[in-house]
């Protein structure tokens, strides 16, 4: 049973409609490439990763938006989604400290359940197009790609991540 | 006459309790082999007589009914004079107390079970009368699916329905099964069918987790059913994060191996190019660099 990760987590379905992946994305947390689904504890994750777009050019902005899908709890997620990050205007072939950071990095701190934490790279139409938005919980990135013309996503990442002395996951390993 | 009323009532506790620790001396067998059927009633005389071969049963009923017992303290005990000559007996005769305590408000509790008129159910219950009183709830409910009430006593009632029939085969741990199981019987009495701890290890082999308890009419149900379907959807994410980073995993070796081998043939096709330049570096000769 073979699939895309992203279909097969949900993330496409509860984040993000289908899409077709149109941009290299790659996140970093120290020095490591998140795998989608892979599992990280919040203390790998305390600090904003570093950030590698692809493209073709200086010229395309994009826009990198991190959310929980899964707050406060994964089987009641009543919070869906927390913002957790958002950066606008990142050129092309570079990386997110090239862009603004509009949305502070918020530290995954799940309380309980694992949580999927969600990258969803944008393009945007042109720069300074994409505004902050009011609040972190109850996030939809649907309804704000919408807003802010952004149209589907050109890239997606995820992974998941349990409190720090959390038992559940990763048992396949 | 009622004395093997009695007798059938014990043979069939007896049975059935056997039946569920599937294992048992021949004493019961032998008394059911000698009542008319499986499900007649059995009568105290034949506990009597058999006391010395039905230890297994009696220290069974002997935990089931302290807690009984204490039960029974607070009704007003139905004075039948030859329960309080059994009494005087045996530890046996707790099940006549049993019998003649508050799931029993016929009057004659002893006489022959197939024509004791179906009496309404008491409000309270002893929390271990899971096959008497649970039985006896079905029945007065009219007895539709469930059926498990059946205990030995209430399969040797003549009215008790083909509900009690067909759980008297099972034994006393389908019994339980039933009850625990029967879903529009919500009535009080299963509230306090309480599974107890001195029940035979046969009976939790058929009590799993899975088995609804009701904890009052309708409540418990739902409340177990909710946490089933919470738990149910837990394990589908289980299963869909383990799929998705399998997937992932995959996907990346196949494009990491594809990687390494495209790597290898350009390493290889710069060492073949370097080869073939190499003669050229080794001699330092002029040439000719100047555009003109």
């Amino acid at each position: 049973m073979s699939g895309d990760p992203l279909v097969l987590g949900h993330v496409v379905g509860d984040v993000v409609d289908p899409f077709v992946k149109s941009v290299s994305l790659k996140i970093f947390y120290n020095n490591r490439q998140v795998l989608n689904g892979a599992e990280l504890k919040p203390s790998a994750v305390v600090n904003k990763p570093r950030v590698d777009v692809g493209g073709d050019e200086l010229r395309v902005f994009y826009t990198l938006i991190m959310v929980d899908p899964d707050a406060p709890n994964p089987s009641n997620p009543t919070s869906r989604e927390h913002l957790h990050w958002m950066v606008t205007d990142i050129p092309g072939t570079t990386d997110a400290t090239f862009g603004r950071e509009i949305v502070g990095y918020e530290s995954p701190s799940p309380v309980s359940g694992i949580h999927r934490m969600v990258f969803a790279l944008f393009q945007q139409l042109g720069r300074e197009s994409v505004f902050a938005p009011e609040m972190r919980p109850n996030f939809n990135t649907r309804s704000f790609a919408r807003e802010h013309y952004l149209g589907p996503p050109v890239a997606a990442v995820y992974f998941n991540c349990q409190r720090e002395s959390g038992s559940g996951g990763r048992r396949f390993r | 006459m009622w004395s093997s009323g009695l007798d059938n009532h014990s043979n069939n506790k007896t049975n059935n309790i056997d039946n569920g620790n599937s294992g048992h001396g021949g004493g019961s067998r032998i008394i059911s082999s000698s009542s008319s059927s499986r499900s007649s009633p059995s009568s105290t005389s034949s506990i009597l007589l058999r006391t010395p071969r039905r230890r297994t049963m009696e220290e069974v009923w002997k935990d089931i009914n302290l807690t009984s017992l204490h039960h029974e303290r607070r009704f007003a005990p139905l004075p039948e004079p030859h329960h309080h000559h059994h009494h005087h007996h045996h530890r046996a005769m707790i099940l006549q107390d049993f019998l003649s305590g508050p799931c029993f408000t016929v009057s004659r509790a002893n006489a022959a079970v197939e024509d004791i008129p179906l009496p309404p159910p008491p409000p309270l219950l002893p929390p271990t009368a899971l096959s008497l009183s649970s039985g006896r709830e079905l029945q007065y409910l009219g007895g539709g699916g469930g059926g498990g009430g059946g205990s030995a006593l209430m399969n040797g009632h003549s009215r008790s329905s083909s509900n009690s029939n067909g759980s008297r085969v099972h034994g006393q741990a389908n019994n339980n099964d039933n009850n625990a199981r029967s879903g529009p019987f919500m009535s009080p009495s299963f509230s306090d069918a309480v599974i107890g701890p001195s029940s035979p290890a046969g009976f939790f082999s058929f009590c799993s987790k899975k088995r609804v308890m009701p904890e009052g009419p309708g409540i418990g149900g739902d409340r177990r059913y909710k946490r089933m379907i919470k738990n149910r959807e837990s394990a589908a994410r289980s299963r869909a994060r383990k799929q998705a980073y399998t997937n992932e995993l995959e996907l990346e070796v196949a494009h990491l191996l594809e990687e390494n081998a495209k790597l290898k043939k350009q390493l290889e096709e710069l060492r073949l190019a370097m080869d073939a330049q190499l003669p050229n570096r080794i001699a330092l000769k002029r040439s000719s660099s100047a555009p003109f």
